[in-house]
């Protein structure tokens, strides 16, 4: 059978149709932009209430409220657990916030939530920036002079004792690069010196320099994101001319 | 004036439906050539690759998929290579999503696609609840990965999936899932993420299970952070690090070929196969070479750009 008439084909033309209606936009906004976009919205916002319920809500709390039904005849049900209803009440709070006369009550299940969140914060900082923190403490002077640069350590052969000793020297470009980060952390950090009125010439420089940095990093994750934004159309571009022109319309795999 | 543009002008004021024409061009007629670009792979995908090879066949890894199609041009790449590294060690797989209702549809899918091709070759079926379960979406991903950090158990409590001739079944019934009660009970932790979600694993489970990420191009240079500082033990970043994970798969690390050549040497690893012969390119090898094009399009029209301001600013000067 011709693809274009299989499922598969069905499938995949109306997803070229979907991607052409979007893309129609960067020509300016019109009708078949307007309808893809509803019809995406529609079908997220439709399936993540579904997927909420099957997933989030029937088998981890109203299965286990009402009682597991038996799996064959014969086999006898399992028992509810009649406390799990009291989290209807406490969820169904949150939605009175769009009742003017009783939005108080909304504050219980929000209060709970925003205490539970509190409560991780400081163990979370931690877990995130520990580690960092401590990782930003680098030997800024060589202890050895033996190479300037790191030495490939794939050529030299050295026995796994001697491999380790080598690794865990530090060499002047290594000490070099740490002294920049080092520096690095102190600028980007004096530019975040708000509390005072920074007078100092060397704080002032430094703050000065920070920014600097601060705009080459920014350089550099934009440049990630652009090649991101690239990589997406790559992708919509081989949808529609490999995965639907060539293989469903030519025929050709 | 004569009511003519300079060229300056023209330069500069290119209609903008011309310029997307021109990307479309730049980003569809490359598709059709490919070409291999050399790569010298980055130590964090070799880290990535190699902590996966590391898990011994027969163990069990949580995998957070948390990504839709939202972000396919990268991540699904990542997805089947990840995937198809484990399923070939025969590493079972504990699915789930935090990210986004669609994320676990959208692995299973995947995962359907990988199997045609497996069964294509020849290979064994990677079997639902034999060698993977799919336990499904978590729509608070904060307080779900928190409460994996004391009983991975409890967080699945009540969620269930498709047993061969039983129906939905608790997913702790899974034979995959016997014995492993908390995340340390796993070798390896691995998120292949669109969204947040990389961040939230490590502030609650970083030091408790190692942790691997494949991530979206936009997300690596803070994932870089995490990497640096050893709370992760390795992750592809967007393309480039698919290209890699491709790259690996069919080199292996300090892996010689027929000829005694070793495509990519760490001093970190010993020996580590990849899988020569089997099907490693996905997207990273369709879709690098046509970002190369992309980039350099846009080089050329920043240097178009630049040129038509000096030449304006110059005329303006006359």
């Amino acid at each position: 059978m011709y693809p274009l008439f299989t499922y598969d084909g069905i499938k995949v033309t109306c997803g070229v149709l979907a991607t052409v209606g979007l893309y129609s936009v960067l020509y300016r906004e019109n009708k078949f932009y307007r309808f893809f976009e509803h019809l995406f919205l529609g079908l997220a916002a439709g399936w993540t209430l579904l997927t909420i319920w099957v997933e989030n809500l029937k088998g981890p709390w109203w299965d286990i409220m009402v009682g597991v039904p038996p799996e064959k005849a014969g086999d006898p049900i399992g028992n509810g657990n009649w406390a799990y209803i009291l989290l209807l009440p406490l969820g169904l709070m949150g939605y009175m916030v769009f009742s003017k006369k009783h939005n108080w009550m909304s504050r219980i299940p929000i209060g709970i939530i925003l205490g539970l969140w509190s409560g991780q914060q400081i163990q979370i900082w931690y877990n995130t920036y520990g580690k960092q923190i401590a990782g930003t403490a680098q030997p800024i002077w060589p202890t050895t002079w033996s190479s300037l640069t790191v030495p490939n350590y794939d050529k030299l052969q050295l026995a796994p004792d001697a491999l380790a000793a080598a690794k865990s020297q530090v060499y002047l470009s290594q000490a070099i690069t740490n002294f920049l980060f080092l520096v690095t952390v102190v600028c980007v950090l004096s530019y975040f010196l708000f509390s005072f009125d920074a007078k100092s010439k060397m704080v002032k420089s430094a703050s000065s320099l920070g920014r600097y940095l601060l705009m080459i990093g920014f350089g550099a994750i934009f440049g990630s994101t652009v090649l991101m934004r690239f990589t997406l159309l790559i992708d919509r571009m081989y949808f529609i001319w490999i995965e639907w022109f060539n293989n469903i319309i030519l025929n050709r795999h | 004036m004569n009511g003519q543009k300079s060229l300056g002008e023209v330069l500069q004021s290119l209609p903008k439906q011309v310029l997307y024409i021109i990307l479309i061009v730049f980003t569809s007629v490359p598709l059709f050539f490919p070409v291999k670009v050399p790569n010298q792979p980055l130590e964090s995908s070799v880290d990535l690759y190699a902590s996966l090879m590391a898990v011994k066949p027969g163990e069990t890894v949580l995998f957070a998929s948390d990504w839709t199609n939202s972000t396919r041009g990268e991540s699904l790449g990542q997805f089947n290579s990840v995937m198809r590294i484990l399923m070939r060690h025969n590493v079972n797989v504990v699915l789930y999503s935090t990210g986004d209702a669609q994320a676990p549809r959208v692995a299973q899918d995947a995962i359907a696609k990988l199997n045609e091709e497996r069964i294509a070759a020849g290979q064994k079926e990677y079997k639902r609840w034999e060698n993977f379960v799919s336990v499904g979406f978590f729509s608070n991903g904060e307080a779900t990965i928190n409460g994996m950090g004391t009983s991975v158990r409890s967080s699945f409590n009540g969620k269930k999936d498709f047993a061969p001739g039983r129906g939905l079944t608790d997913v702790y019934e899974s034979p995959i899932l016997k014995g492993r009660e908390k995340v340390s009970d796993f070798p390896l932790l691995i998120v292949v993420t669109g969204s947040k979600t990389s961040n939230i694993t490590v502030e609650r489970l970083s030091g408790k299970v190692p942790i691997a990420f494949a991530v979206t191009g936009v997300m690596g240079p803070e994932t870089g952070n995490f990497y640096q500082s050893q709370q992760i033990v390795g992750f592809a970043s967007g393309l480039k690090g698919l290209y890699d994970l491709e790259g690996l798969m069919e080199d292996g690390v300090n892996n010689p070929d027929k000829s005694g050549n070793i495509a990519v040497k760490s001093s970190k690893y010993g020996p580590i196969p990849g899988f020569p012969g089997e099907k490693n390119d996905g997207q990273g090898k369709r879709y690098y070479p046509t970002l190369h094009f992309a980039v350099g399009l846009l080089i050329l029209a920043v240097i178009i750009g630049n040129i038509g301001m000096f030449l304006s600013r110059a005329g303006g000067r006359k």
